[in-house]
């Protein structure tokens, strides 16, 4: 890879990182909100990096570094370890494939490894592709929850949702995954008999009894993922990844609320909803 | 006189395909073999093989785009777009710092700093890895100029170690999804520096140091500090760059075709679960300030388990193995690579037999 191809990667690297941040949102289908400014700054350095770069060589400036391949003890006088015996050994001896490129040729230090041309792959990967949210597909390979999260004694006090504050007659608006913590772990069952509303997309169960409806819950990026489901039998199954906000009640199961596989949800209405803001919680 | 009339209709003739044919003839006039090498013509060939691909990505975009319907294709995509963009911003300030280091810190300043002694470094880089922020797309590249800087292998492959595990965001992230059970923070924290130093240690003893592959760089004189600072940001962001990609396309395929299902079925398994999880830390890559809240989610784990997979995956993963052997070489992955899967696991048992 000669030094025009790396700056013009660059370029078109950081233009994917801006494209996707600036003009669109498509870069909340894959990582956090918070990311956005970080991807915008990333994206400016690149793109400026690359475009001095190939000033740079325009301009027939030479490259200001010079390499060799050396072990770091040429280098590094301070490792007190070095074995003297394998002292002056080949250092380029043994390398994987791949990265031949950057060997052996001492002198052509502006050259950059082969495997750097796999940078494009994100490049392609935003224009082409545009990769859309995890959905229903990821919810029915994920299988069966996780299972309920560890016990712990602080009572009610540990829930921060809207339920803590609302009124008694209020409509309470909950994030799914708030919606199955409690139902999960609130041995108080304040939830029982309140009015609900949940919004996330539908998802086809397996035997085709209900459906759920479902909210993939992200911490950093799409990779860590995860789901968040609730059971809906009393309204017809609508169309995979469509996106509903359900008000209803939560139907409050017998026994020990640890034992419960699938939280169950009782519906009064839904509404389809057209373009949800952020696909994740 | 022969030779003069030659002359003059060869000239008339480049005179008039000078004005029409352009650039084309030059290549014929001027036919000394080794031209075609000449960085001009190859410059010019990459630009119109950017110009193709960008053309051809446009194409796609008009027409290809729709057609990409494959549900587990789109999550396999969304995958990897979201761990290579997630990294991109560490790895680029990760890289802008490393080269700073380079770049405008002068070598004495380090000497000042770092003991001698490597064993007596050792625990110093370790202890300094709880400094910086950020995560290991970031450690890999700052790792390597230290190297370069002359501080001890040992020390630098310690920090490179503990800044991404025991750093303040990642313990913060670890108490926030442990909430309510701050041994785990602490458990994390001990398990993962112990780790490192001993790492740094082990390779103080044994580490040799043509394992190692490092371009060490002369600064042409005349270099300002701002082109040393370009042109390592360059060097560090392709080589750092193309191996992380290769890690995000790594893991994007295992977290897609691996079910979480087989995972449950050996989580009642007391040591069995603790090596799955270590392993599952390496096969998935995710960021250490994230990989919390995934332990956090697989309740079914006993708590070792869980640290497992929070000490291993800041040491060991395919997108780390990656990076570090386009930095350092694969001569050097294939032994550092193992030896922190043990001592990792090793001082995974000890800590969560002592304090989970």
């Amino acid at each position: 890879m000669n030094r025009i191809a790396q700056g013009l990667t660059l370029v078109l690297l950081g233009a994917a990182a801006l494209t996707s941040t600036v003009p669109t949102d498509l870069y909340l289908n894959w990582v956090k909100a918070g990311f956005g400014p970080f991807l915008i700054a990333a994206g400016i350095v690149m793109v400026g990096l690359g475009v001095l770069v190939i000033v740079a060589e325009v301009r027939g400036e030479r490259g200001a570094l010079d390499e060799e391949e050396v072990t770091p003890e040429t280098a590094a006088a301070a490792n007190a370890t070095a074995d003297a015996s394998v002292h002056g050994a080949d250092p380029v001896g043994d390398h994987g494939d791949g990265h031949d490129d950057d060997d052996g040729h001492g002198h052509d230090h502006a050259r950059a490894p082969r495997v750097a041309w796999l940078l494009l792959l994100p490049v392609v990967a935003v224009f082409v592709v545009a990769p859309p949210a995890l959905g229903s597909y990821t919810v029915e390979s994920t299988g069966g929850s996780s299972g309920p999260p560890p016990r712990d004694d602080r009572g009610a006090s540990r829930f921060n949702d809207a339920l803590s504050e609302a009124g008694p007659g209020d409509v309470v608006p909950l994030g799914i995954q708030e919606f199955v913590m409690r139902a999960w772990i609130d041995d108080e069952r304040e939830m029982a008999d309140r009015e609900i509303e949940l919004t996330g997309f539908a998802v086809p169960t397996e035997d085709g009894d209900g459906w759920y409806l479902a909210r993939l819950q992200m911490a950093c990026c799409a990779a860590d993922a995860v789901v968040n489901k609730v059971l809906i039998t009393d309204q017809p199954a609508p169309e995979a990844d469509s996106w509903w906000t359900v008000r209803g009640t939560w139907v409050e199961p017998e026994g020990d609320l640890y034992d419960v596989s699938e939280h169950e949800f009782a519906t009064l209405q839904m509404d389809e909803v057209t373009n949800p803001p952020d696909p994740y919680e | 006189m022969s030779e003069r009339t030659t002359q003059g209709s060869a000239s008339s003739g480049s005179l008039g395909d000078s004005l029409a044919g352009g650039w084309d003839d030059r290549g014929d006039e001027l036919p000394p073999a080794d031209w075609g090498k000449r960085p001009g013509s190859r410059r010019t060939g990459t630009v119109w093989l950017f110009a193709l691909i960008i053309t051809a990505m446009a194409f796609g975009h008009a027409w290809l785009s729709d057609e990409l319907t494959g549900q587990a294709f789109l999550a396999w995509a969304t995958i990897f777009t979201a761990i290579s963009f997630q990294a991109m911003p560490f790895l680029v300030f990760g890289v802008a710092l490393s080269a700073a280091l380079v770049a405008f810190v002068p070598t004495s300043v380090y000497r000042r700093f770092i003991p001698e002694k490597a064993s007596r470094a050792v625990p110093v880089a370790g202890a300094s890895g709880a400094l910086l922020p950020g995560c290991e797309c970031a450690s890999v590249p700052i790792a390597g100029s230290l190297i370069k800087r002359g501080v001890a292998p040992a020390a630098a492959l310690t920090f490179l170690l503990a800044a991404p595990s025991i750093n303040p965001i990642v313990m913060i992230a670890t108490a926030v999804a442990f909430a309510g059970q701050p041994e785990m923070v602490l458990a994390r924290f001990v398990a993962s520096l112990l780790a490192s130093v001993v790492i740094g240690w082990i390779w103080v003893r044994f580490g040799r140091t043509d394992w190692l592959r490092l371009p060490s760089r002369t600064h042409t004189p005349g270099a300002s500090q701002w082109q040393v600072f370009r042109e390592s940001m360059l060097h560090d962001i392709m080589h750092a760059g193309g191996y992380l990609v290769v890690g995000a396309l790594a893991a994007a395929t295992l977290n897609v075709m691996v079910p979480r299902a087989w995972l449950l079925a050996v989580a009642e398994a007391p040591i069995i679960s603790v090596l799955v999880l270590a392993l599952l830390a390496i096969l998935l890559s995710i960021c250490s300030e994230a990989d919390a809240f995934v332990a956090v989610s697989l309740t079914d784990f006993s708590p070792t388990a869980k640290l497992a997979f929070m000490v291993i995956g800041p040491i060991v993963d395919l997108k780390l193995i990656a990076m570090q052997a386009g930095v350092f070489g694969w001569r050097f992955v294939a032994r550092f690579a193992p030896l922190c899967l043990v001592v990792g696991l090793l001082s995974t048992f000890l800590i969560g037999a002592l304090i989970l």
